[in-house]
């Protein structure tokens, strides 16, 4: 379902990055990286109204085989999922639906005490349940 | 907004290319711009007429006043290039036509003019379908000398006859003065045409108009009823579109404005996607023009800067952040013009309208264009009331700020139904972006340039490449370093694309290079430690891209650097996998360019900082290593700071210095000194997995020159291994050590220590280098030694000399001082010595004569000097006494000598009681009895004879220690004993001496002393004067060969290995004057104590006791010597401890005694004759000779026979009488007073008898408190004295010869 799932930083290191297609990782980071740009844009555009915020910044961009959608959280923790953008059928709602789960995979994964703030996320079950969230069966 | 229908209606494009190199400069402005070609021709075009170029395009604005007296701006764009067929696009959007041709060029000779005239006219007729104007610059060659002045060049050149342009000719160096008019008149002369050619359009009639077409619709118009009504409105519709383009150009901003909302209104009521696109477009256009005027000043700049080759780019756009927030780019928000408008539309281009025929309601649209129908000319023409709006007003339909984007995107999707227009459509999505950067509206920014990519513009591999770098430029503009990296990556990607034909690798590295900043990454490593952020993966992608082409572009030691580089930064994102293949490609690549820490600057202008391995081998520590310990320089005088009176104190004085403390917190305790080697050890660790070489390995230092010593190593993978690094400061001062530098895998590198993470190293060490000092060899005439020493410092001990002495033996050694420096003399040589024993006996041991060594000084170089040390096997030959069973060694073997003490023996050994044999022997008689004495001199001879020498051999170690009494210091003889000294020698000369140091080297001097002779007991006897006493001792040969005493003058005795024997020596008494002063002293002293301390007073015995064994120390010496050797010795009694009674004999008696008997005066030895029966009178008299007056004295005389085998009787009552008490009580006896007694005795029996006359004192501590209880003072001088029981006899006692009648 989703090609690429990565969380970055505060800082806009990467975190976590797990895709689908390892040969097309490097490519995939790329993208990702790229995407970084218009999240910093859009997340500065959302400063004014803290309250009215909203977490879910949409499409950042999309290319001839990728769509790429970004996610903020409170604590600036970014999200990026790549879509495949031939796949038509899979609607907005879907997308939310991802961050949404993601978000909740993120909170249980930083509540792990032995987690320090800013680290990559090595935990193992965060990867499977973001393998599976990618996969689409989550 | 990217529209599908674009995408499906752009696919499989293979038509003949329409237009297919977009005009990736292009801006909204350009719209409003007179098109000049600008080109240079001929061979020698370039930098010689640079000036010219710029002068020409510095006319890129005129002032024209029209005819009807307005003044119009006309604006003209110079461009380098322009392909024809742009041209045809010409009737599309005016602006792309090609209005002005202006070549510059230079000739030498009449054939380069020609060949120059040729391109002129070859260039003219290429564009000649929409050329206006023409103008050629030649530039000739300077003026010939003897020309008269003012000669004109085309007066020597003709143009060739076919030449018809106009051209201007200067000379090379002409200033060129009048080009500028020149170029004005040519602008001018456009305007005028393009003028022309506006009002000609404006003028047409409405139903005659021509179809316009843009140059791919040709074809689709074939065959249609040109007549029907939707095609005459797109007619007038386009011809009304042409218009508006050509006003903009013409400078009728407003007019045109007016004419694209009606053609707009116009075209979109029938349709006409492209040209609606068209309009939209123009509207921006226009709006731009007038909203954005500063974008012109932009543009200007660039252009200008480009032309210099330099920056590229404005200084603004060099800094997207600033720019965004620069007053330029705050967004033009004119006061909202709606409720304006609403009031005074209808003035607005009324006469526009009557081509409207079926005005559709345009108020959907939202846009303001007029709906009024009523017409009232038929020509499409712009009213001239709109020339009112001046001075900043604008006029009132032009688009709003926000609307021109959304305008852009309406166009845009237009273009985008006709797969022909891609072109367009990419320079519309371009301009568009230009136009929202002005508007600082990034987001807007990025879904422009993200749809250009959508375009499928079938296009040339340099032209992907170029819209990459545009799209890069553009997203730099507004601070999207990653989008703009992304970008210039793909670019660089491209131009070395597989298949690609001739792959630009210098391009591609210059791309990848300017690709850094957005990844993060610098150009220098320490940067990128510093920061340690971005995407490690992209990271070393990106680099790894880099190396490689860097490597195809041929420039190995870039490569090299940059391998370099990425070991160094991206060390920790590596797999240990990577890590060692990254490490063999370096040194793969190094071995073809070796890296070394120096800058590299690319051709332009770059400079790649070094990078270094400074993890590679990973420097786990390094210590500073102070110089070995004897070389270790030191301070001669430790000059004491001024600190006030008092050792501690918490105030500084100086309370700089200890902020300079804190400071130099890398300050190094120690000192190195000049041309010394010092060293510096490192502890290094291979990360790799392979064994790692490291040459050319040595220190980085600043500060004073320093020679460092080149090391070459072997790391094992992951041994952490010590490394020594040497080097020598070559000058003296601060030495500021900061690194290693190393040579590994092909690359040199600095490894400093402010660049380890993670170790905590300080930035550097500071190391203080003093002068040079000399350096000094010791040797010894004695043996060296295996063992080494236990005392402290013993680490500088430099060489060692060993000497078994036997006690009492005297030695010596010689130490011979080198001075092994080849340039300084030494100059200062203080020796000391130092040992495990005390002070006082250690100068008994060694001795030296420092006098004449310092008279040696200075030694010169390479040369030395000795000296002797005098050593003397000093022990205490007396064995230590204390408590009872001292007493017993003391007293036991007195009873074995001579007659006198024959009797004693008993005694002490059943009374070891502490008091010592004398008292005893002269206890009172009465206690004696003959029936004990056969089991008192069994028991004797038992003890004397077989166990005596046994005794104090076996026994004396465990006395001693349950004595408690024998330390470490305190010198036994009766075992061999190790004395451990260090002669510890300070040296220093030259420079170093003046600076105040020295150097400190020892020789460790190990003595065994043998045990030689011991005094195993001693006695004190009452000589045969009374000026002196015979001082007793057993003495025992403790060695084990047979040994020669010499106990007096002349008195030798032979004792066997392992024997004792007893020998007694005449000593003087101590005289009483000696005694006084001890008292003296004494007194003195305890007074103090009670003062001051109040502690336990000494008693006064001590110190008559000492006094007397100092007396006895001093006089008696007994050499020995060992028979058939000549080792000899002196032993010396020091150490000798005596009892009370002995004391009283050591000392002369206060007491004098004048005895007469008979009459006669009593003289020593004298035989006292007498008769049985007969009346003898005897007389004594006691006179007081001491300082004070003696109290309590008991006066006694006893009669006894002398059996001369030990045995006494002194159960006399039948043999002998005295008239008068035999004892007598004197309560005082004051100073110098005389006391007489006398007596009458009488024997009854004949025989030898003898008299023992002694006087004693008793104890009187009671008395002497109550007594003295006003002078506390005197009580203890008085009461110590009293306080003792003394005996004093006279001596010898008197023998009488009792004869019969």
């Amino acid at each position: 379902m989703a090609f690429c799932i990565a969380v970055i930083g505060k800082d806009n290191a990467p975190l976590y990055l797990a895709t689908s297609d390892m040969e097309q990782e490097l490519q995939l980071q790329y993208h990702v990286h790229a995407a970084l740009d218009v999240v910093e844009e859009k997340c500065l555009l959302g400063k004014g109204a803290p309250e009215s915020k909203e977490l879910y910044l949409g499409l950042l961009y999309s290319t001839e085989n990728h769509k790429i959608y970004g996610f903020v959280t409170n604590s600036r923790v970014k999200f990026i999922v790549v879509i495949d953008s031939t796949n038509v059928a899979l609607r907005e709602n879907e997308v939310r639906a991802i961050f949404r789960n993601l978000q909740v995979l993120y909170t249980d994964a930083v509540c792990n005490p032995f987690y320090i703030p800013g680290e990559s996320l090595t935990s193992k079950k965060f990867d499977r349940s973001v393998q599976k969230l990618m996969n689409g069966n989550a | 907004m990217r529209s599908a229908v674009g995408l499906m209606l752009s696919h499989g494009s293979n038509v003949e290319s329409v237009m297919s190199r977009p005009d990736y400069e292009q801006n909204a402005l350009h719209h409003s711009c007179l098109l000049v070609l600008l080109r240079g021709v001929g061979p020698s075009r370039a930098r010689v007429l640079q000036r010219a170029f710029e002068k020409v395009r510095r006319v890129n604005q005129i002032k024209v006043t029209d005819s009807s007296g307005h003044q119009r701006t006309i604006w003209v764009r110079f461009i380098h290039d322009h392909p024809v067929e742009h041209n045809d696009w010409g009737d599309f959007q005016t602006h792309r036509r090609l209005l002005g041709l202006i070549t510059i060029g230079k000739f030498e000779t009449q054939t380069e003019l020609n060949e120059l005239c040729r391109q002129h006219e070859s260039l003219k007729v290429r564009y000649g379908s929409t050329l206006y104007e023409f103008r050629a610059i030649f530039f000739g060659p300077e003026e010939k000398e003897g020309e008269e002045e003012g000669h004109r060049l085309q007066d020597d050149y003709t143009t060739p006859s076919n030449f018809k342009s106009q051209a201007f000719f200067y000379r090379e160096h002409d200033p060129c003065s009048d080009l500028d008019g020149r170029i004005s008149d040519f602008v001018q002369a456009l305007f005028w045409v393009l003028e022309s050619r506006r009002l000609e359009r404006s003028r047409e009639k409405a139903d005659k108009v021509q179809l316009l077409l843009a140059p791919f619709e040709k074809r689709d118009f074939v065959g249609l009823d040109m007549e029907s009504r939707n095609n005459r409105k797109r007619c007038v519709g386009r011809v009304m579109k042409n218009l508006a383009d050509l006003s903009l150009q013409a400078g009728l901003v407003e007019d045109a404005l007016t004419l694209y909302h009606n053609a707009n209104e116009t075209l979109r009521s029938v349709g006409d996607s492209l040209w609606v696109g068209g309009t939209e477009e123009g509207l921006c256009a226009a709006s731009s023009v007038l909203l954005y005027p500063q974008m012109r000043e932009i543009e200007t700049l660039h252009r200008n800067a480009s032309l210099q080759e330099a920056g590229t780019s404005s200084p603004l756009r060099n800094t997207p952040e600033k720019w965004r927030a620069s007053d330029a780019t705050k967004k033009i928000n004119p006061p909202d013009m709606n409720d304006v408008r609403l009031t005074s539309t209808s003035s607005s281009c009324s006469s526009v309208s009557s081509l409207v025929t079926n005005t559709t309601n345009s108020s959907n649209s939202g846009t303001p264009t007029t709906n009024s129908s009523s017409s009232s000319t038929s020509t499409i023409s712009a009213p001239a009331a709109l020339h009112a709006t001046r001075n900043g007003e604008l006029p009132l339909n032009i688009l709003k700020p926000e609307e021109i984007t959304n305008f852009y995107r309406k166009a845009i999707i237009n273009y985008s139904k006709y797969r022909h227009a891609a072109t367009i459509e990419t320079e519309a999505a371009l301009k568009a972006s230009r136009i929202c950067i002005e508007q600082n509206r990034p987001l807007d920014v990025a879904v422009f340039l993200q749809n250009i990519l959508y375009i499928n513009l079938s296009m040339s591999e340099p032209e992907r490449v170029k819209r990459f770098e545009v799209i890069t430029d553009l997203y730099q503009q507004i601070g999207y370093q990653r989008k703009a990296a992304f970008f210039q990556r793909l670019a660089a990607l491209k131009h070395v694309q597989q298949g690609s034909q001739a792959p630009d690798w210098n391009q591609s590295y210059r791309l990848m290079l300017g690709s850094f900043s957005g990844y993060l990454l610098s150009l220098d490593p320490l940067e990128v430690l510093e920061n340690s952020s971005g995407w490690p993966a992209l990271q070393i992608d990106l680099v790894q891209s880099l190396i490689s082409a860097a490597r195809r572009l041929g420039h190995s030691a870039l490569a090299t650097r940059h391998m370099t580089f990425l070991l160094q930064t991206q060390w920790n994102n590596m797999s240990t996998t990577e890590q060692s293949e990254m490490a063999v490609q370096l040194q793969n690549l190094s071995a073809q360019c070796e890296g070394s820490p120096v800058p590299l600057v690319l051709e332009n202008g770059t400079v790649i900082p070094p990078a270094n391995l400074t993890d590679l081998p990973y420097c786990m520590d390094l210590n500073v290593k102070d110089l070995a310990a004897h070389l270790r320089p030191q301070r001669i005088k430790v000059a004491k700071a001024d600190s006030g009176p008092f050792l501690f104190t918490p105030i500084h004085f100086n309370s700089m210095d200890r902020r300079d403390k804190k400071k130099d917190k890398n300050k190094i305790a120690f000192l190195w000194v000049q041309n010394d080697l010092s060293e510096v050890c490192v502890r290094l660790r291979n990360p790799l997995p392979f064994e790692l070489t490291i040459t050319d390995m040595r220190l980085l230092t600043n500060g004073v020159v320093f020679e460092s010593i080149p090391q070459t190593i072997v790391l094992q993978p992951h041994v952490p291994t010590y490394v020594s690094l040497h080097g020598t400061p070559i000058e003296t001062g601060q030495l500021d050590l900061q690194g290693f530098s190393t040579h590994t895998l092909g690359v040199k590198s600095n490894c400093r220590l402010k660049h380890m993470r993670g170790r905590n190293f300080p930035p550097n060490y500071l190391i203080e280098v003093i002068p040079a000092l000399p350096r000094i060899g010791v040797k010894t005439s004695l043996p060296q030694t295996a063992t080494f020493s236990n005392l402290n410092s013993s680490d500088i001990v430099v060489t060692s000399a060993s000497l078994t002495l036997y006690n009492g033996e005297s030695s010596s050694c010689t130490i011979t001082i080198t001075n092994e420096s080849s340039t300084l003399p030494l100059e200062y040589l203080e020796i000391n010595i130092n040992s495990n024993v005390e002070q006082d006996v250690q100068k008994k041991i060694f001795s030296f004569d420092n006098e004449a060594l310092q008279a040696k000084l200075p030694v010169p170089p390479q040369a030395s000097i000795d000296f002797v040390l005098h050593i003397y096997a000093e022990a205490d030959f007396v064995c230590p006494v204390t408590g009872p069973s001292a007493s017993l060694h003391s007293s036991c073997p007195a009873g074995d000598y001579g007659p006198a003490s024959s009797s004693l023996t008993h005694y002490s050994t059943m009374s070891a009681s502490g008091h010592a044999s004398l008292p005893s022997r002269v206890g009172s008689p009465q206690h004696r009895s003959h029936r004990q004495d056969p089991q008192n001199s069994s028991f004797r001879s038992t003890i004397s004879g077989a166990q005596h020498s046994l005794a104090h051999l076996s026994l004396q170690p465990s006395g001693g220690g349950a004595a408690g009494a024998g330390g470490p210091s305190s010198l036994g003889s009766q075992y061999s004993q190790h004395i451990e000294a260090q002669v510890r020698l300070k040296y220093s000369g030259g420079e170093g001496l003046t600076g105040g140091y020295c150097r400190q080297c020892a020789v460790s001097v190990n003595l065994e002393l043998m045990p030689s002779v011991q005094v195993t007991g001693w006695d004190v006897l009452p000589a045969e004067v009374a000026s002196q006493f015979y001082l007793v001792l057993d003495i025992s040969n403790l060695t084990a060969q047979e040994m020669s005493l010499n106990y007096t003058d002349n008195k030798n005795i032979l004792i066997e290995a392992k024997e004792s024997c007893r020998v007694p020596i005449p000593v003087d008494r101590c005289s009483l004057e000696q005694v006084c002063a001890a008292r003296a002293q004494e007194a003195a002293e305890n007074l103090e104590r009670e003062l001051c301390f109040r502690t336990q007073l000494l008693s006064f015995n001590d110190a008559l006791s000492k006094l007397c064994s100092t007396h006895i120390a001093e006089r008696v010496k007994i050499s020995w010597l060992l028979t058939g050797t000549d080792i000899e010795g002196i032993a010396c009694l020091r150490g000798i401890v005596l009892a009370q009674s002995m004391v009283d004999l050591t000392t002369v008696s206060p007491l004098q005694w004048d005895i007469t008997f008979r009459e006669t005066p009593v003289q020593p030895h004298s035989e006292m004759m007498c008769t049985v029966g007969q009346c003898a009178l005897l007389s004594i008299q006691l006179t007081n000779k001491s300082l004070q007056p003696l109290k309590n004295l008991v006066l006694s005389i006893k009669f006894y026979q002398d059996y001369l085998n030990g045995m006494e009787n002194y159960n006399l009552e039948t043999r002998v009488a005295i008239s008068g008490p035999n004892r007598i009580v004197i309560p005082i006896l004051e100073r110098e007073e005389h006391m007489q007694h006398t007596c009458s005795v009488i024997f009854f029996t004949p025989g030898r008898f003898k008299a023992s006359i002694e006087c004693s004192t008793k104890p009187q501590t009671q008395l002497g408190a109550t007594t003295n209880q006003i002078g506390q003072l005197e009580t203890f001088s008085a009461s110590y004295d009293e306080q003792q029981a003394h005996v004093w006899k006279f001596i010898p006692p008197i023998e009488v010869t009792v004869v019969e009648q």
